[in-house]
């Protein structure tokens, strides 16, 4: 019994932050609808915050944390506040791209200032140890407990007793009503992002010293937070609390016994991962009754894509092609880096699919192409020919897209988008380095095909190769856009009800449509391996590589790039993968995640509309107001003077 | 059932919607309480009671968007229980719905079309369900052009939904349910947001589809002149309970239907 002591003090005292962290999430969530991905990152910003006050600036500890929880607390998360408000009434898309366009925004932001090596923290709270009942007990750890259970005990009797607490629980239901009734809801959400920003501010703070300061790290820790507001159905507080408790502890306790029994293989991971898993599974298993979609359901309508003449849309692929024929005479050495590009259209456009046209939301589309990469590596290992790798690497994902179909089916809005996110961290962190996939080195050798005499193998002849996949692709996908399934995909993402009441199962639809984009994520990461001749699962945000944060890079510079099926694919890739490639290395690493994360936080604030589409679309939408009312189109003819006049 | 209601049946073969002992609880709340109601095919039968009475809750039960607690639900000889709503619909029961549910990134001819598309879809297997045939792009074609024109929304069929106005818009959801190839409907206040005049018209275009396709309605409305005007029948629902039945003209003088419901207004109208 002793030994396991040590592992009950250390998990307790985690999972108090982590529930600190959930608590927070789940207090901005209930009432503002929105929920925040970028939490973690805020987590992030308190802990680097308070180590830019006190190392570099060399102020004491106290005045450090407070100034850091000021800032990354009380003004962030008034900022939070107007900006949630203002994504109230978006699309499930742009509320959920804005708040990870933050997160990759806070980590770029971090990450360029501070550099993405992990930095020694000194401890600030009492480090003495004490001797309760057998175990050594820092004081920090204790500390850490009794703090996080005021705070959140605190805020439980605040919530049940005051007016101000009960005032929080209305405005979730009827924020009109509440402000009739003389308590401003305005207030009330500014309170609950105050809070809850803190929260997490002061979870950063507290988990640093234990860490390192590392801002990937300390982001996907707070994510954690995650697994526990699952457990309190994304709704009750103290649920929540004890949620990151009792992860906390099971990831603790199953350290100490997988490392007793010495088992290897996935389970290792699973201690690491048990929120992740905790979490996916609580959205499969609760009740979706108890899963209810907070915020306003008043959505504004969306506006159709803009959409070109068939004439125009002919001329510009010509154009495509020329243009991607003649790149191999003009790029010189820089030519992988526009098959990797390439590649990317077909990640993007399939992803567009999912999300643009079937409107579901997916953070996970890289773990697919990593499916794909990895299995096409092994298929020519095995001695497949180069085309049928490529083929099985997509079919294996096909599976694997099915399978998120299912929390698909079950969950819809900003759950579905929380269990993909999950699903792809289970995927990454427990399969990734697994013998089906890269194996313990993270990279296996992917060669590039050698097509009867041509020339397939160099870097010009593997450029025609992945252009000519990339276009069938593409084809296939305009072919499905237009066809009955694409049809029922674009009604299906304006209003599933109507689907069903006029005969066709939507659950199919799901299935079939991540099916579908999963396999050409698949073919996408079969093509990225062998530019390198290594299929890699390259950590970081680094493009090429197959790291989760790659999904939330696709998704915010997808919705920055627009809505076009073929189009925004093309833009998608130029923004994410060609243009930062011109920049100087090391700065475009650097600056990619700040521009696209602000650009994808403008883009879902205004409307859910692309920046591209701003530009193409002013004309129309003047001549839309017009046609609209009666009114405006006699005044746009000048009938109307008179009356007005009158 | 009532002689006068069985009288008021008109010689058709289109299936009956029957409602039996329906009794739909959320939690403690008892929206729908032990409802029994036989809407004829053929006919225009209405289903009238205040806000909250469990109108909407009964549409719901019968398309399998919620699920009862008791009874049954039946149409023609088949029973619904624990089928999809998109089973119900490929057997024949079509809806709109009071919160309109539209596509409204597409077109009015597209919204239309896929009133026919979606059930076709659901009803072929394989590929069917991901391409159309040659042929059956034409009747999704010539259904919806006709559904159009039954609704006079024709000169609309270009125009995106998003930017019509209510009352444009609702008929655009009547013309989808008019393309597929229902055998009975259920509308679900279809003139909420209608002014006086598109109300009448909406009137003649509800008549005008029952004699035409010989199909059932059941109709939720709290508009009195179109109940009036087409409802050959009418159950009155207060609290989730039935309260009234009987032909139009004696609803709508009946004392307890007054008192639960009508009001002064709509004493006036009738």
């Amino acid at each position: 019994m002793k030994e396991w002591l040590p592992f009950i003090v250390a998990g307790i005292s985690n999972g108090s932050i982590y529930g600190l962290a959930a608590v927070g999430l789940v207090l901005t969530y209930k009432t503002s609808g929105i929920f925040n991905f970028a939490h973690g990152a805020q987590a992030a910003m308190g802990a680097y915050l308070m180590f830019e006050f006190r190392e570099r600036v060399g102020m004491p500890w106290p005045v450090a944390g407070f100034l850091a929880l000021l800032l990354a607390g009380v003004v962030v998360g008034l900022l939070l506040e107007r900006g949630a408000y203002g994504l109230a009434s978006c699309s499930l898309a742009a509320r959920v791209t804005a708040t990870v366009g933050l997160l990759v925004f806070i980590q770029g932001v971090l990450i360029a200032i501070y550099g993405a090596a992990s930095l020694p923290v000194r401890p600030f709270l009492p480090q003495k140890v004490f001797d309760v009942g057998g175990v050594n007990v820092r004081a920090e750890q204790m500390i850490d407990v009794a703090l996080i259970f005021l705070a959140v005990a605190g805020l439980y009797l605040f919530f049940t007793k005051a007016k101000l607490g009960l005032a929080v629980q209305a405005v979730v239901d009827d924020p009109a009503l509440l402000g009739l009734a003389g308590t401003s809801p305005v207030a009330v959400r500014r309170f609950a992002w105050l809070v809850g920003s803190c929260f997490a501010a002061l979870s950063g703070m507290l988990l640093a010293p234990t860490l390192a300061l590392d801002a990937r790290l300390l982001t996907l820790l707070v994510f954690f937070a995650f697994g526990a507001a699952a457990v309190g159905t994304f709704s009750s507080l103290p649920l929540t609390y004890l949620g990151g408790i009792g992860l906390g502890l099971g990831a603790s306790l199953a350290t100490k016994i997988i490392g007793g029994m010495k088992l290897t293989g996935p389970i290792q991971g699973l201690p690491a991962n048990l929120p992740f898993i905790v979490l996916f599974v609580a959205l499969l298993v609760t009740p979706t009754r108890k899963l209810v979609e907070r915020g306003s359901q008043v959505v504004r309508r969306p506006l159709p894509p803009v959409t070109f003449a068939p004439r125009a849309t002919a001329a510009a692929a010509a154009v495509g092609l020329a243009v991607a024929l003649t790149v191999p005479h003009v790029v010189g050495a820089r030519l992988p880096i526009y098959i990797t590009g390439m590649a990317y259209v077909i990640l993007f456009a399939s992803l567009g699919l999912l999300v643009r046209t079937s409107g579901q939301v997916s953070l996970c589309h890289i773990a697919f192409a990593a499916v794909g990469a990895s299995t096409a590596a092994r298929a020519v290992g095995a001695g497949f020919p180069w085309p049928l790798a490529v083929l099985a690497g997509g079919l294996v994902a096909i599976p694997i897209g099915a399978l998120l179909a299912i929390p698909a089916i079950r969950l819809s809005g900003v759950y579905l988008a929380i269990a993909t996110f999950g699903f792809g961290l289970v995927i990454q962190r427990l399969f990734y380095s697994s013998m089906f996939m890269f194996g313990g080195t993270f990279a296996i050798r992917s060669p590039r095909p050698h097509l009867g005499g041509l020339h397939t193998n160099t870097d010009v002849g593997y450029y025609h190769v992945v252009l000519a996949v990339t276009v069938a692709c593409l084809a296939v996908m305009v072919l499905i856009r237009r066809s009955r399934m694409g049809r029922l995909l674009r009604a299906f993402a304006d209003s599933p009800t109507a689907v069903d009441a006029n005969g066709t199962n939507t659950n199919e639809l799901k299935v079939l449509v991540f099916s579908i984009a999963a396999f050409f994520a698949g073919i996408a990461g079969g093509l990225l391996g062998p530019i390198t001749g290594t299929a890699a699962a390259a950590s970081g945000i680094d493009v090429g590589g197959f790291d989760f944060s790659v999904s939330l890079l696709l998704l915010t510079v997808l919705f920055v790039a627009g809505r076009q099926p073929v189009f925004s694919a093309v833009v998608g890739s130029v923004l994410l993968v060609i243009i930062p490639s011109y920049a100087t290395g090391e700065t475009a690493v650097k600056w990619n995640p700040i521009i696209f994360g602000s650009l994808a936080i403008v883009a879902a604030l205004f409307g859910g509309r692309s920046l591209v589409e701003w530009l193409a679309s002013s004309r129309r939408l003047r001549e839309r107001a017009a046609t609209n009312s009666p009114q405006a189109e006699r005044a746009l003819r000048g009938d109307l003077v008179l009356e007005t006049v009158r | 059932m009532s002689a006068t209601a069985e009288a008021l049946r008109q010689a058709t073969d289109a299936p009956d919607l029957v409602v039996e002992g329906l009794t739909v609880r959320f939690g403690g709340l008892v929206a729908v309480d032990n409802v029994s109601l036989t809407a004829r095919g053929g006919v225009i039968t209405g289903l009238i009671g205040p806000n909250g009475a469990g109108k909407t809750t009964t549409f719901n039960s019968c398309t399998g968007l919620n699920t009862p607690s008791a009874g049954t639900v039946a149409l023609g000889d088949r029973t619904l229980a624990h089928h999809s709503p998109a089973w119900r619909a490929r057997l024949g029961l079509g809806r709109t719905f009071q919160r309109m549910e539209l596509f409204d990134t597409m077109t009015v001819r597209e919204n239309v079309e896929i009133g026919r598309e979606a059930l076709l879809a659901g009803k072929r297997r394989w590929t069917g369900r991901l391409f159309s045939t040659p042929a059956e792009a034409v009747v999704c074609g010539q259904e919806a052009e006709e559904a159009m024109g039954h609704c006079g929304i024709s000169h609309l069929a270009a125009r995106t939904v998003g930017d019509l106005s209510t009352g444009q818009r609702r008929l655009v959801e009547l013309a989808r349910a008019l393309a597929g190839d229902y055998r009975f409907l259920l509308l679900d206040e279809p003139s909420s947001g209608l002014d006086v005049g598109e109300t009448e018209q909406f009137a003649a275009i509800l008549s005008g589809v029952v004699e035409r396709e010989g199909i059932g309605i059941l109709l939720v409305e709290h508009d009195m002149a179109l109940v009036r005007a087409v409802c050959s029948y009418i159950y009155v629902l207060d609290f989730g309970r039935l309260i009234y039945e009987g032909p139009a003209a004696d609803v709508l003088s009946a004392e307890i239907v007054k008192a639960a419901y009508l009001g002064s207004e709509a004493v006036e109208v009738a």
